[in-house]
């Protein structure tokens, strides 16, 4: 009796060891999808391309460093209580700058996510995806990629250009590519989306016009490069021309017809906003839309808190605008008294204390409808390319290396933006109105540091006399009249003036001591 | 509760229960008597104790080959029946056990205190073999040992007590923890802990299965392990000695064994202790006159913020000392009573455990209740089965705002009050921008609340089988369940400027399954002078999680906390499942040889689901040889040696130590403005990632001198790892990370290289004077290990893996160079004369165009640091940094004074490192006269300028030079063209120290005293732990553990360890 007890025992033993079969080592995620199951459908590849419209990806570049790198380096905004944007006003950064780390870290997770979306429809996206439709969602992810590449080109010159990360495994340290070739794929991935993307998307999604008109606004910047003695290629403005022009002419897309419209949440995914990034609510820190922590009061915020690190617009800036020219002033930034009703208006309205950015100020969860809104996670959908811009653009293209232009394609697109501003338009354009035009279209959109970059590459000492002339100060108001802020914080800073130096950005302290290849010289990309 | 109502009540229950148990031992002996009907003489006799002579109470004595037991009674006598020719085999917890042939008439046996080195059991995993039997290189520790220092968890404990073992406190948090590293750091993958074993079952270490959560609280699973109930723990340290646990044991392998049951009359002890701990140490920081002064003399120098309440220093107060005001001296309890005994088919061993200890910070506690029952059962004579069974239950307030509390104590300035005079907490109320608003650390402390709760079953059962004599199966199954929650809940305040307008509560819970199915076979034979012992076996485990959580902001009251009572249109919840598993095959065969010559040899097969399914099986193996040579015949009659053996091991083991599914991209649904949802890629993939590989020699010498007053054990090993697997950090242009960064995909886990230690490690037992009265016994361990990093990929020789604090590299691990060695500029003084800017290279901006000189913006002047020019270029730039030191120490030791005099018993516990470096990242904060924190005093020196010719220039660089050259601390200059915080030696200390950690004072009561009281022994004790330390570090304790390697001796402002004076008592009762 008893060894059979052993016998049954030992059989059971048998039965439970052979049991553990081979399938008890495959453990599956159960929380996430893994890539080798994923991009199986048209649906799947969506998905994954709508991930690179915002969220995570782009907060630390969208958080950290686009409106301080575009607006605060470049002398239209000013916080005076935080020493790395002061470092950015006073033209004085130094390697271990935040805002110059988050745009490096921001714009490269970007592109880290562009590149394993590509990699993952070419590998496991099966044949039953037909080839328009994967190569389709390549252009998007592309598309994304050249706009983060764009970036870190206009700030840094010569990067490291990535487009596998898997290859980090093997090869981690990297070498700068040199500029040109850093333009080259940009141009690259450019032409390709444009190619691929379709003529109309649902709202949100970029189309062969989005692709076009950042085509044409890179062949502009690469007109200037390495040009001397204010002379542009011709070549590249000629290329600039064609792109930017059939957007313009060809789109069927037309200007928003009201500015201030732009920047309400009602008008998101407007037509003339090429290329928009797409915040959703309630996704907290880390991933979302986090422009309302530069709010002049914490009364207009969801939860009624953030407003950290209010933006002041400068002297300089306020000097810029026309009478006339209320409407863009008015949604730009506000000064002492402005009343704004759909500010909290279910607690009256906000009426401006001081002068104070007011683009991307956009109110409460109340006053947008959503009800999960928080100060870290405005839905405003803000736009990185516009109509408006691609006009411009066109503008400039067709001015190229001439003092001046009465060209009627340049006049009209040009006054197209003018009028819908309500101002007068312009009978001759030159390369400052150009200039200032930009500039005022586009304050607080991060926009004017990089039109001082792209001036830089053709007419270095025109770009630094703009900067070192400025009236880089901040100012009060008071009935009608704007006073610049005589010392202390705000007022006139004894910085040493700008050089051409200034117009590259130091390379993050702990990336050089990382990758000690980066301190030596650029090498070309293409072979 | 008062202790001596805590002794009084256990004196009533006790008496009570002893009442009842001498009922039950007589009914044992009278079933003895019933059944053993041929026995017919009685035997009777004393058992003493052989050192002192006085009796022994609660022998046990058995006849062996019969049912007959009993025990000593108070005078030590004993009366048993048995015949002449039978065996009384005697035994007693703490003496070495006997065998004594019945001759008749009175005995008077001598049982002597047992001699740890020769007759210790050691587990060597799935089962244990006399130390003299050895074949690997174990280190075991007793738990009378480890309780003398008093530790809340007992891996605190091993500190220098075990050679080749670092250990380094983490955490000082209550229940925090500590990281163990076994014979260096031989992984750098998350940390280097080793598998803990406790009754066969694998505790998940102090970072799993949650690394994020652990490493901001420091909790600490192995915190709900009692130190009361552990018999011994063993270190197994070698590869012949961990190989048998596979895939987990790399790292070296900690099996801590609870008591058990023995075969004896009840036995019933009480341990319990008071004690009050204090901060041990205060950093300097500077009083609201100071900070005035500074801060005044700043706003000149800026042109703004000045600030009028400053106006005149010499009016203001101390102000508030933050440090006074965070930290108090707390309390701490400890109760454990455990209960055991057992006849020869059952035993038994249950305790309970009460544990209570505030922190020395405001906001931190914990509490741990447990039960253990251990028992085990011959249910038939070829069956056994048993269990190990704890239930801990453990409170814990975390609400200090994680680890880093005297950083956030540092983050407050003195003119700030902690209450203001109408009631309100104080706060910032200075509107200007440049006062960045800081909360209230004792209100946050006060208000917030983050509680955690866990739940945790360990438990084992198993069956034996005894086929034959000689084979046996075991079958085990072994589980750790843990279930926790964290309660959070923030109300709306308001310290001064900083203001929480919405309060906002949060709930979590979770739960880890982690079991072991495991069945092995044992044979054992002798033939001859041949003796075998073999296993084979094999296992599968199986570890799951899962875990929810939920959060609502607006809640209408700030005393109605649970969700529910939030506003619903704020509610969020997450949650996730998951689980991994492994499985293994392993055997071993011992074989001895005339009882000189051992030979162990191991094969394990293992498999784990972390690797991708080509990689996922790996095999690994050791072998070991011993020699006895006090056995062989030319050392019989040496004298001076009573014991000597040489060891020998070299094996193969691999870690599998990886998060699973990280070997393929994971994509994660996030929320999104274009189509509500998208697929997130939340990491890198690397389908090549597969095990790490170690390779192990060990050498070893055990022995015994003089008489047994010396024995000795020392280790010289090298350990090589290849393969090493790391989550790789990456230059930031990766777009992936191995910390947080929102954004950042998970770094990939990639074989990166190969690292080498080598080392040794002694261990000297003294007995300097022994006789009746008076024994003195010293303990000196030592542990030296080399790191080195041998290869580390493809990255060529930059290849590195870089750490950052502040946007710097301050750590860097290269090849040829050591683990997390730190990296920076050497610092050279400060810019003093105009004659150091000539002398002296300056930094370039990113286009290696030098810096301009000048007082103004972007310019370098005079107090700005100078650092030396290493290549020689003429400029500073990223190629002058430098190998600053290593974070590993040169030795770590432990000296261990014991002395007892009569009754009395003291303890003296020393133990320390030597040749360490520490970041101390307080002091580069706390340092730099531009930010918004306290300062510590020394920034009252920074440096000053004044003019050579006073109605000069005070921007020509000729008429200017700093009156205190010698000083460290930077100008009151708003520029930072010059980083003056670069990384730098500066920062960078000696972290050498020797601590104090525990002086002991007992008293033993007289037994003959105690015995009229039913009481067998007494001890009443006084401790201090971590009395006093001496150091040149100037942070608050340069014992920093960490649990990464990439970041060891990061200095942030740890929970430091307290010093804690306690009372407390041990009585056994019979």
């Amino acid at each position: 009796m008893k060894s059979i007890n052993k016998i049954i025992i030992l059989l059971l033993l048998l039965v439970a060891i052979a049991g553990c079969d081979t399938g008890f080592l495959d453990r599956p995620s159960q929380s996430t999808i893994s890539s080798n199951n994923f991009y199986q459908t048209t649906s799947d590849l969506r998905l994954a391309t709508a991930n690179l419209y915002g969220g995570s990806d782009w907060w630390q570049w969208h958080y950290g460093a686009f409106l301080p790198l575009g607006d605060i380096l470049s002398g239209n905004a000013y916080f005076p209580w935080f020493g790395d944007f002061v470092q950015l006003y006073t033209r004085t950064i130094t390697a271990q700058n935040s805002v110059m780390q988050s745009a490096w870290i921001g714009l490269y997770n970007v592109v880290a996510q562009c590149n394993t979306t590509i990699n993952g429809i070419n590998q496991y996206a099966p044949a039953s995806v037909s080839d328009k439709d994967k190569n389709a969602a390549i252009a998007e992810a592309r598309f994304i990629r050249a706009v983060a590449y764009y970036h870190l080109a206009m700030h840094w010159g010569a990067v490291p250009i990535i487009e596998d990360n898997s290859k980090l495994i093997n090869d981690p340290l990297l070498n700068r590519n040199i500029v040109t070739d850093v333009y080259k794929f940009i141009a690259n991935d450019l032409t390709f989306a444009a190619k691929n993307l379709p003529a109309t998307d649902v709202p949100g999604r970029v189309t062969t016009w989005s692709a076009q008109g950042m085509l044409g606004k890179a062949y502009l910047t690469m007109a200037g490069l390495g040009q001397t003695g204010g002379i542009r290629n011709q070549a590249y403005l000629d290329s600039a021309k064609f792109y930017a022009g059939n957007v313009c002419k060809n789109s069927g897309i037309a200007l928003h017809p009201s500015y201030s419209e732009l920047f309400k949440t009602q008008f998101n995914d407007v037509p003339e906003d090429l290329f928009a990034l797409q915040w959703a609510p309630a996704v907290g820190w880390g991933n979302g839309n986090m422009l309302l922590t530069y709010s002049p009061s914490n009364d207009i915020n969801p939860q009624k808190g953030g407003s950290w690190t209010s933006l002041a617009p400068t002297y300089d800036l306020y000097l810029l605008y026309s009478s006339k020219d209320s409407v863009r002033r008015k949604a730009s930034f506000m000064v002492t008294g402005d009343y704004y009703p759909e500010l909290n208006a279910a607690g009256g309205g906000y009426k401006a204390g001081g002068p104070a950015m007011k683009k991307h100020i956009i109110g409460n969860e109340k006053d947008n409808n959503a009800p999960t809104m928080e100060f870290t996670s405005s839905i405003e959908h803000d736009a990185l390319l516009r109509l408006a811009d691609v006009y411009l653009v066109y503008a400039e293209a067709i001015l190229g290396s001439n003092a001046t232009t009465t060209d009627a394609d340049a006049l009209l697109y040009f006054n197209k933006v003018r009028t819908r501003a309500g101002v007068d338009p312009a009978s001759t354009l030159n390369i400052d109105t150009i200039l200032n035009e930009r500039r005022i279209e586009f304050a607080f959109e991060g926009q004017y540091w990089m039109d001082l970059v792209r001036l830089s590459y053709w007419n270095p000492q025109k770009a630094i006399d703009i900067v070192n002339n400025q009236q880089r100060v901040t100012f009060s108001y008071a009935s009608g009249v704007a006073t610049p802020t005589a010392s202390g914080t705000g007022g006139p800073q004894s910085v040493l003036p700008a050089t051409i130096s200034s117009f590259t950005l130091p390379l993050p302290a702990s990336e050089l001591a990382a990758d000690p290849k980066l301190a030596d010289a650029p090498v070309p990309y293409f072979k | 509760m008062n202790e001596n109502h805590v002794i009084r009540w256990i004196q009533r229950v006790t008496k009570n229960l002893l009442n009842k148990y001498a009922i039950l031992a007589v009914m044992l002996c009278s079933f003895g008597l019933a059944s053993a009907q041929d026995s017919n003489e009685i035997v009777t006799g004393t058992v003493l104790d052989q050192s002192n002579g006085e009796p022994l109470i609660g022998v046990s004595i058995l006849v062996k080959g019969s049912n007959q037991a009993t025990i000593t009674d108070l005078k030590g006598a004993f009366s048993i029946k048995a015949k002449v020719g039978q065996t009384l085999w005697v035994s007693y917890i703490g003496y070495a056990s006997q065998d004594i042939k019945v001759t008749g008439g009175n005995l008077t046996i001598h049982l002597k205190e047992s001699e740890k080195s020769l007759n210790e059991v050691v587990v060597i995993g799935y089962g244990s073999v006399p130390r003299k039997d050895l074949t690997g290189s174990i280190s075991s520790i007793s738990g009378n040992e480890l309780r003398k220092t008093q530790p809340a968890t007992f891996d605190q404990a091993l500190q220098g007590k075990v050679a080749g073992v670092v250990v380094q406190q983490v955490s000082g948090q209550p229940g925090g923890g500590v990281s163990i590293q076994i014979h260096g750091i031989s992984s750098i993958s998350s940390n280097n802990s080793p598998l803990y074993v406790i009754d066969g079952v694998i505790i998940p270490p102090p970072s799993d299965p949650d690394p994020d959560k652990s490493h901001i609280t420091g909790t600490n699973p192995l915190s709900a392990i009692n130190p009361s109930e552990i018999e011994s723990i063993d270190v197994l340290k070698d590869a012949s000695a961990t190989a048998i646990y596979g895939s987990q044991a790399t790292n070296g392998v900690i099996v801590i064994t609870t008591k058990r049951g023995s075969v004896s009359a009840p036995q019933i002890s009480y341990d319990g202790y008071i004690g009050y701990q204090q901060i041990p140490r205060k950093l300097p920081t500077v009083n609201l006159q100071q900070l005035a002064s500074i801060l005044n003399d700043r706003a000149l120098s800026w042109n703004f913020d000045a600030r009028p309440e400053f106006a005149n220093p010499k009016y203001l107060g101390a102000g508030t000392n933050w440090q006074n005001e965070l930290f108090r001296s707390a309390p701490q309890t400890n109760h454990s009573l455990t209960i055991s005994g057992g006849d020869k088919i059952t035993q038994y061993m249950f305790s309970l455990g009460y544990y209570d200890q505030q922190g020395i910070a405001l906001g931190s506690d914990f509490q741990r209740y447990s039960v253990r029952l251990n028992l085990d059962n011959k249910t038939t004579n070829w069956l056994k089965i048993g269990t190990s069974l704890q239930l801990a239950h453990v409170d814990e307030n975390v609400s200090t705002t994680g680890s880093s509390v005297i950083s956030t104590a540092l983050g407050i300035t003195p003119d700030i009050a902690v209450k203001n005079a109408d009631g309100t907490w104080g706060g910032i109320t200075n509107t200007a921008g440049w006062i960045t608003s800081v909360s209230n650390p004792v209100g946050l402390a006060t208000l917030n609340k983050d509680k955690k709760y866990r739940n945790q079953i360990i438990g084992n059962v198993y069956a034996e089988i005894q086929f034959c004599k000689d084979l046996s199966l075991r079958n085990e199954v072994t589980g750790n369940f843990d279930f926790n929650t964290e309660d959070r809940f923030n109300p709306v305040y308001a310290f001064g400027k900083m203001t929480n307008g919405i309060n906002s509560g949060s709930y979590s819970a979770g739960q880890n399954y982690y079991l072991v199915v495991r069945n092995y076979f044992t044979y054992n034979h002798a033939f001859g002078v041949h003796s075998i012992n073999v296993l084979a076996g094999h296992e599968a485990q199986l570890s799951t999680y899962a875990n929810v959580s939920a959060s609502r902001t607006n809640f209408p009251s700030n005393n109605i906390q649970s969700i529910s009572s939030g506003d619903p249109t704020t509610a969020k919840n997450g949650g996730n499942t998951g689980d991994n598993s492994s499985e293994g095959y392993f055997g071993r065969i011992n074989y001895n040889l005339m009882d000189k010559y051992l030979l162990t040899g191991n094969l394990r097969r293992d498999g784990s689901s972390n690797f991708p399914s080509d990689h996922q099986w790996v095999i690994g193996y050791s072998g070991a040889f011993a020699w006895k040579i006090k056995n062989e015949k030319f050392l019989e009659k040496v004298e001076v040696i009573n014991d000597l053996k040489l060891r020998l091991g070299y094996g193969q083991t691999n870690n599998q130590n990886i998060p699973g599914n990280t070997f393929v991209t994971q994509l994660q649904t996030v929320a999104n403005g274009l189509t509500g949802i998208a697929q997130n890629q939340v990491n890198l993939e690397n389908l090549g990632v597969k095990w790490e590989q170690m390779i192990n020699s060990n050498v070893g010498l055990d022995g015994t001198l003089f008489n047994w007053k010396i024995n000795f054990s020392i280790d010289v090993y090298d350990r090589n790892t290849h393969g090493l697997l790391l989550q790789v950090p990456f230059p930031l242009y990766s777009g992936t990370t191995a910390g947080y960064q929102p954004g950042a995909m998970s770094a990939p886990y990639v074989n990166i290289g190969s690292i080498s230690n080598k080392g040794f490690d002694i261990r000297v037992g003294t007995t300097n004077i022994s006789n009746k009265n008076f024994t003195w016994r010293t303990d000196f361990t030592i542990s030296h290990n080399e790191n080195k990093v041998l290869s580390l990929g493809r990255g060529g020789s930059s290849a590195n893996l870089s750490q950052t604090y502040g946007g710097y590299v301050f750590a860097k691990t290269m090849v040829g160079q050591p683990v997390g060695e730190f990296y920076g500029y050497v610092y050279d003084g400060v810019f003093a004369t105009a004659n150091d800017f000539k002398t002296h290279a300056l930094p370039v901006d990113q286009n290696g165009v030098k810096r301009p000189i000048s007082k103004l913006g972007g310019g370098i002047w005079y107090g700005d640091r100078m650092y030396k020019d290493l290549n020689g270029d003429g400029i500073i730039d990223t190629r002058d940094q430098t190998y600053l030191g290593s974070p590993i120490p040169l030795f770590q030791f432990g000296f261990n004074n014991s002395i007892t005099c009569k009754g009395f018993d003291l303890n003296i516990f020393f133990s320390g490192n030597y040749g360490n470096k520490i970041l101390n990242q307080l002091a580069i904060s706390q340092n730099n006269p531009t930010s918004n924190a306290t300062y510590f005093t020394s920034v009252l020196n920074y440096a000053r300028t004044a003019l050579i010719n006073p109605t000069g220039d005070a921007s020509n660089v000729n008429n200017v030079y700093v009156t205190n050259p010698t000083t460290t601390i930077v100008g009151l200059r708003n520029d930072q063209t010059n980083e003056n915080s670069r990384p730098s030696n500066l920062f960078i200390e000696d972290g050498s120290f020797i601590r104090c950690k525990t002086i002991a004072l007992g008293y033993t009561l007289p037994e003959k005293l105690l015995a009229k009281v039913n009481i067998r022994s007494l001890r009443v004790y006084v401790n201090v732990a971590n009395p006093f330390i001496i150091t040149k570090y100037t942070g608050m304790d340069p014992e920093i553990g960490s649990w990464n390697p990439l970041q060891a001796g990061w200095d942030n402002g740890y929970y430091p360890q307290s010093r804690v004076f306690t009372f407390g008592i041990n009585l056994k009762l019979n």
